[in-house]
């Protein structure tokens, strides 16, 4: 009981709020009712932040530019539509919304095509509303019955009309309040639904681990796009319903100081809770309110500073996180199942008749093939012309010592590293110039040397979402994905959250979404590194399996494990191909054993 | 999350002095009291306070005492918005003392037309705000310009530059300073309006050098802009070329300002503290007992100081504090005896009629008078409104939408 | 175009650009060796600008002022690293909130001790001309300030034993534990340091920029636009970028408007940012 609460905590609470101040609404102050509205349409910019921060894991200074943006548009269309028909709701709203999504995706595509990183894409989204701020000061233009005036605004914004028709009044604080407070809890609603879709999983898979989630086939440039322009709707509707509110509307709304407000919402009422920004909105509101009410002699601010700083130190998840957390340990831990496990041990069986699906489903294995490959980090050459023909059948081991160019001719491969010079094939395809998820989408699945996995997803979700990247079907990717964790012996973790699983176990999950991918060319980088000897064992039986089925590349240190993988072997050495063969042959090749041993005129 | 809501109308009914006893009349007060607008909204609720004690002195309102509600909107415009609808939908108040930026005038000037409370804007500003419940004790643009530009070109020259600000006060006082220019046989050789967060002031100067002008109109908002002065001083130039604003001083910038750059400018504006007369001598008194003398006192709170009482005046004239009897008694061409001179309520404009002052600044950080011109009248305001003959306007006019 | 004005614009720019280098280092060294975002730093400079002015009031040299204000916002910085930055390491974001709350504090402090309006200490008058053209010198003698506050900065970090360890923990930080450099403490120099540049910034401005609560404000929006754009080279990345910016803001506000020359600063900043997504100086090979 307790723990299905927990998990409609969301859904429960809201609603009971939603119903709560509906039913006071008629009870409570009208002043009361008027200032706690705007409060609400805070906490709904909020929400817009959290959309894309606490899920996206996108900090976006912007979000009040495509609140105002949304504001000036969706007031500019209620003046002129509001003396012939009424409905203001029904203009300033849509309007917003598309605005502020139109605006954020265009923002959105500059940011994550650009592929920037956390902190430039923050502040270039802060440099846009800045530049807003400063253009809109002398922005002058009539549209309409409407003027915007630059610093001295755009004033005549009708209030919140429901009724039709040119005579239909605007309504009384308190049904204004009733309306948006309903308003943003459909929106809530609307986005908490969203956000536990599979759109949602994608979502949070990419603030988890953004290159993961590529490795997997997932395009996540147009994911965080569409997430950035949800995010600017609701942005947009909560800037139309403010402008609604106030009646009014001035560039300050894209102020440094309104910009840096709505983090502390978020932060306040917990990032990425959803409901968090609301209370987070309501608690600084309130606060601010009271304050500026002549409490304090004019301290405002000084109060203000220090709560903001306290807060931030003492509750670090925020309102909602603090009492999640605190609620959790009341309850039984699913994560209990990870402790008492023995070592992994794979069914072949299963693993062949997943493999024999895989090639049934996406194709006979295709070779990989480079030639004269060469990638340089400024004087550093890791990747020097290097040719090379990776065939199925036997797994080919990459070696050498420290520094010979292994990993980086992997990630080169991948497409993590952007090449110089030569061309890289797959199949017939050339790859050389193609995204990382698009080469995924051709055949190639990665598994890098520490374990990729989404920690805060369970077992089973995180195998799910790599099924899922490949047939895009909810049904199938479940099938295939309770398929491998049998394959891996998981079935009595599937529920445990993958951070709690061993890093031994990490490993084989990062495996098992690999093969969920039924790749056709399969890259390891390291894959035995902090395994145990019995699971290094296993492991050799999983690649020699994979390999009668698929082309298998695999970087190791560990000599003996690439003894038995009996396979080819290529020695790398200082970014160049040094010699190949079999393991035997080569142990027996002075030149080889030279610059393992670092001597000679080798190094 | 919204249970909140609920438990906040109890905290809030608690913690406000909603429910302040009868037999009083109440006023509102909305300034900025934090906030980086703080240099003039603490100052014009000194007034507001120091105004209400003296008014409580003499006996209140219609017999009944005066208490204020003030609210500190925290230099933030929805601050505005929110306590102006409290005071309207819980307080009660007779009129409401509010605002220093136009657009918080504008922001919240329709809320209280709505419910028809009179609305005391006091501080200098682009001029013409205009409709039945607004009243402006502040100077207007083209009010301090017409003087101030007549006194420049004949004392400087005919050779003119703008240096303003590039948002309606800086856009609309360029305006009038070009149509006075060209009423005094002067033309503008130049111009430059600058972002509000400049603080490099190179470009400016050079440019004012090229056009070589007989005089700058500077006019630099908030203390960072003063630093165009000391650029302008240092680089020496101010021996050749004059330096005229309309809001230098306003929020006392020539206390910033070292007496290097200062001594000289010339400023014009509705009220400098070195007016000689008995009536600022006592409201000096007053709010130096009372504030103490750290501070030279701004045109903004003598501004508001004259509302306070023109207010009271009225109201005492209409003998209640309704509001219509109050507007009606505020359009009967009231008069008082302000610290800044005569000063005289326009009926149709709700303006008012003041003496505007071209003052020099000194070596001590102060102002000197250099002239007077007494009772000068908002004439664009004059000219463009009405709310005699038409009660009903409710417009921000500006000369560039003409 | 006469010759004169343009080198009159060229100079006037290159100190515009100087003045916003002197500004903003104290930030980048912040940036660049604890990856942390000061939003405090306007705040830090407002302190350092009272507290020289503070000092010549009651009769020290204006020269002397400057380390006065220099010592006080490394004290005050270093309390707020241990305080505060210190238990946030790691969460930049929240750091750079509770910075701002600080800040708000810092700003209200300033209002509550100093009033919102202080007497300025004026430029020195001296003046240099060019052709018909006549420039404040004290301005263009920032432009061997900034040189010099960033020689100074150069040796403090390759010549001295802190400099070694602040930068060892930054590049190898592991080792540097390793080897026992107390990463704490020397965190706490680096915050007081960029902190101690704030101070100093705003002391060696006062003439130009005058003492006010909110004066911080523009200068550090502008500020950590340079050092994001700048990126992970905290020295020479922030010199040719505050030189990039503040000068090519300066010269488009000399020949437009002043509004035009802050499009600009945005403008170009996008496009470095969409150019250079993670900061110009991502790829350099050199660490300062």
């Amino acid at each position: 009981m307790s723990e299905k609460l927990f998990s409609s905590s969301g859904l429960i609470f809201p609603a009971i709020a939603t119903l709560l101040a509906v039913a006071l609404a008629g009870h409570i102050d009208p002043y009361l009712a008027f200032v706690a509205t705007s409060w609400v349409i805070f906490g709904l910019l909020g929400l817009s932040l959290d959309i894309i921060w606490g899920r996206g894991g996108f900090l976006s200074l912007a979000q009040t530019a495509f609140y105002g943006l949304g504001g000036y548009l969706g007031s500019v269309v209620a003046i002129n539509m509001a003396p012939t028909t009424g409905l203001t709701l029904v203009w300033a709203l849509p309007a917003g919304a598309a605005f502020g999504a139109l605006v954020a995706a265009a923002l959105g595509y500059v940011i994550f095509f650009a592929r920037m990183g956390d902190l430039q894409s923050t502040i270039l989204s802060y440099t846009f509303t800045l530049l807003l701020w400063s253009v809109t000061q002398t922005f002058k233009l009539d549209v309409g019955a409407a003027d915007i005036g630059g610093d001295n605004g755009l004033a005549n914004i009708p209030g919140i009309v429901l009724g039709l028709g040119a005579d239909s009044d605007a309504l009384g604080p308190n049904a204004a309040f009733v309306t948006v407070v309903l308003l943003s809890a459909s929106i809530y609603f609307v986005t908490r639904w969203l956000m536990r879709s599979n759109f949602g999983r994608i979502v949070d898979c990419i603030r988890i681990d953004i290159e993961k989630t590529e490795l997997l086939g997932y395009d996540i440039r147009k994911y965080q796009v569409i997430n950035f322009a949800y995010s600017g709707a609701v942005a947009g509707v909560a800037g139309a319903l403010f402008g609604l509110w106030a009646n009014y509307l001035n560039p300050s709304i894209f102020s440094v100081q309104e910009a840096l407000l709505v983090p502390i919402y978020v932060l306040i009422g917990g990032l990425g809770t959803l409901a968090g920004p609301f209370l987070g909105a309501i608690g600084i509101g309130w606060l601010s309110f009271w304050l500026g009410g002549g409490t304090v002699g004019g301290q405002t601010t000084l109060i203000l500073g220090a709560v903001l700083v306290l807060l931030v130190l003492f509750l670090q998840n925020g309102f909602l996180g603090a009492i999640g957390g605190f609620w959790k340990r009341f309850l039984p831990d699913p994560n209990d199942a990870a402790r008492n496990t023995g070592a992994v041990k794979i069914d072949t069986a299963v693993l062949e008749s997943i493999l024999i699906d895989a090639e049934r489903q996406a194709g006979p294995a295709k070779p990989l093939l480079t030639e004269d490959l060469l990638k340089r980090f400024g004087g550093v050459i890791p990747v020097n012309k290097v040719s090379r023909h990776f065939v199925e059948g036997k797994p080919h081991a990459l070696i050498g010592p420290n520094g010979a160019g292994k990993s980086s001719f992997l990630k080169t491969c991948v497409g993590l590293y952007r090449p110089e010079g030569g061309t890289i094939r797959l199949g017939s395809d050339e790859i050389a110039n193609v995204a990382v998820f698009d080469r995924v989408r051709r055949g190639l699945g990665v598994k890098n040397q520490k374990p990729q996995v989404f920690g805060e997803l369970t077992v089973l979700d995180n195998l799910w979402t790599a099924a899922f990247a490949r047939t895009r079907d909810d049904v199938r990717a479940r099938e295939i994905s309770q398929k491998v964790l049998g394959m891996l012996g998981l079935e009595a973790q599937s529920k445990v959250q993958a951070d709690a699983l061993s890093h031994g176990q990490q490993q084989w999950l990062d495996i098992g979404m690999v093969l969920c991918l039924a790749p056709r060319v399969v890259l390891l980088d390291e894959p035995a590194a902090g395994m145990t000897n019995e699971e290094t064992r296993e492991l050799s039986l999983l690649v020699r399996t994979l390999a009668r089925h698929t082309t298998v590349v695999v970087v190791e240190h560990d000599m003996e494990f690439v003894r038995t993988l009996e396979g080819h072997v290529t020695v790398l050495h200082q970014g160049k191909l040094f010699a190949e063969g079999d393991i035997d042959s080569l142990r027996l090749n002075d030149a080889v054993l030279d610059i393992y041993l670092g001597r000679g005129e080798h190094v | 999350m919204k249970i909140a809501i609920a438990a906040l109308g109890v905290a809030l009914s608690v913690t406000m002095p909603s429910a302040i006893s009868h037999a009083q009349t109440k006023i509102g007060a909305i300034f900025d009291l934090t906030g980086g607008l703080n240099i003039y909204g603490i100052q014009q609720n000194n007034a507001l306070n120091l105004a209400v004690e003296r008014i409580n002195a003499a006996g209140g309102v219609n017999g009944e005492p005066v208490a204020v509600i003030g609210y500190d909107a925290q230099s933030e415009l929805s601050k505005y918005t929110q306590y102006a609808n409290t005071a309207v939908l819980r307080d009660g108040i007779a009129a409401m003392f509010a605002g220093l930026t136009s657009s918080s005038r504008e922001a919240i000037r329709p809320i209280f037309r709505k419910a028809n409370i009179p609305y005391f804007y006091s501080s200098l500003y682009e001029g013409g705000a205009c409709d039945k419940q607004t009243f402006v004790t502040g100077s207007s643009a083209s009010q301090q310009l017409s003087v101030l530009m007549k006194w420049a070109v004949e004392n400087y020259g005919k050779r003119i530059y703008i240096m303003a600000p590039d948002y309606n006060f800086g856009t609309i006082s360029g305006h009038w300073i070009h149509e006075y220019a060209a009423q005094n046989g002067a033309e503008v050789v130049g111009e430059d309006y600058l972002a509000l967060s400049v603080t490099d002031y190179a470009p400016t100067i050079q440019k004012i050098q090229a056009a070589k002008p007989d005089f700058v109109v500077a006019l630099p908002v908030g203390a960072n802009q003063t630093g165009f002065l000391e650029q302008f001083a240092a680089a020496g130039l101010k021996e050749d070329i004059g330096v005229v604003s309309t809001n230098y001083g306003s929020g006392n910038q020539q206390v910033v300002v070292s007496p290097a750059a200062g001594e000289g400018l010339i400023a014009s504006m509705g009220y400098f503290p070195s007016v000689d007369s008995p009536a600022n001598a006592e409201f000096i008194e007053l709010w130096q007992a009372k504030y103490g003398n750290d501070t030279p006192i701004v045109a903004g709170a003598v501004d508001v100081w004259n509302a306070v009482h023109l207010w009271a005046a009225a109201a005492n004239k209409a003998g209640s504090t309704d509001p219509d009897a109050v507007i009606a008694a505020l359009e009967s061409g009231l008069t008082f005896n302000a610290p800044n001179g005569n000063v005289t309520l326009e009926p149709g404009s709700h303006h008012l009629r003041q003496d505007i002052y071209i003052a020099e600044g000194d070596a001590n950080h102060g102002f000197r008078i250099v002239q007077t011109y007494p009772g000068s009248a908002p004439t664009y305001e004059n000219e463009k409104c009405d709310l005699i003959a038409s009660p009903d306007t409710a417009e921000h006019f500006t000369p560039e939408n003409e | 175009m006469e010759p004169d004005y343009l080198a009159t614009v060229l100079l006037s720019s290159l100190s515009s650009a100087s003045i916003l280098l002197i500004a903003t280092l104290g930030l980048a060294v912040v940036y660049g060796l604890m990856g942390v975002i000061n939003l405090a730093h306007g705040e830090f400079l407002m302190v350092g600008a009272y507290s020289a002015l503070t000092a010549t009031q009651i009769g020290i040299p204006y020269v002397l002022a400057i380390p006065v204000a220099v010592m006080i916002t490394m004290l005050i910085g270093g309390v707020v690293e241990v305080l505060v930055v210190r238990r946030l390491y790691g969460r930049l974001f929240d750091t750079m909130l509770a910075t701002w709350g600080l800040g708000m504090v810092f700003n209200q402090g300033a209002v509550l001790l100093f009033g919102t309006v202080s007497p300025g200490i004026g430029m020195p008058q001296y003046s240099i001309r060019i052709g018909e053209f006549s420039l404040a010198a004290y301005p263009l003698a920032m432009i061997a300030v900034a040189a010099g506050t960033l020689a100074f900065v150069y040796l403090l970090l390759t010549r001295t034993v802190y400099g070694m360890k602040a930068r060892a923990s930054i590049q190898e930080p592991e080792m540097a534990q390793a080897i026992g450099i107390d990463s704490s403490r020397i965190n706490m120099l680096t915050f007081a340091i960029g902190t101690g540049l704030a101070g100093f910034a705003g002391a060696v401005l006062l003439p130009i920029i005058p003492a006010t609560p909110s004066m911080g404000l523009f200068f550090a929006v502008k500020g950590f636009l340079t050092v994001v754009v700048a990126g992970p080279v905290a020295l020479t990345g922030t010199a040719l970028t505050a030189v990039g910016l503040g000068g090519g803001a300066s010269v488009t506000a000399s020949f437009m408007t002043s509004v035009i020359g802050d499009v600009f600063f945005f403008l170009a900043t996008a496009l470095l940012l969409w150019l250079y997504p993670l900061g110009i100086s991502s790829k350099w090979r050199r660490k300062l």
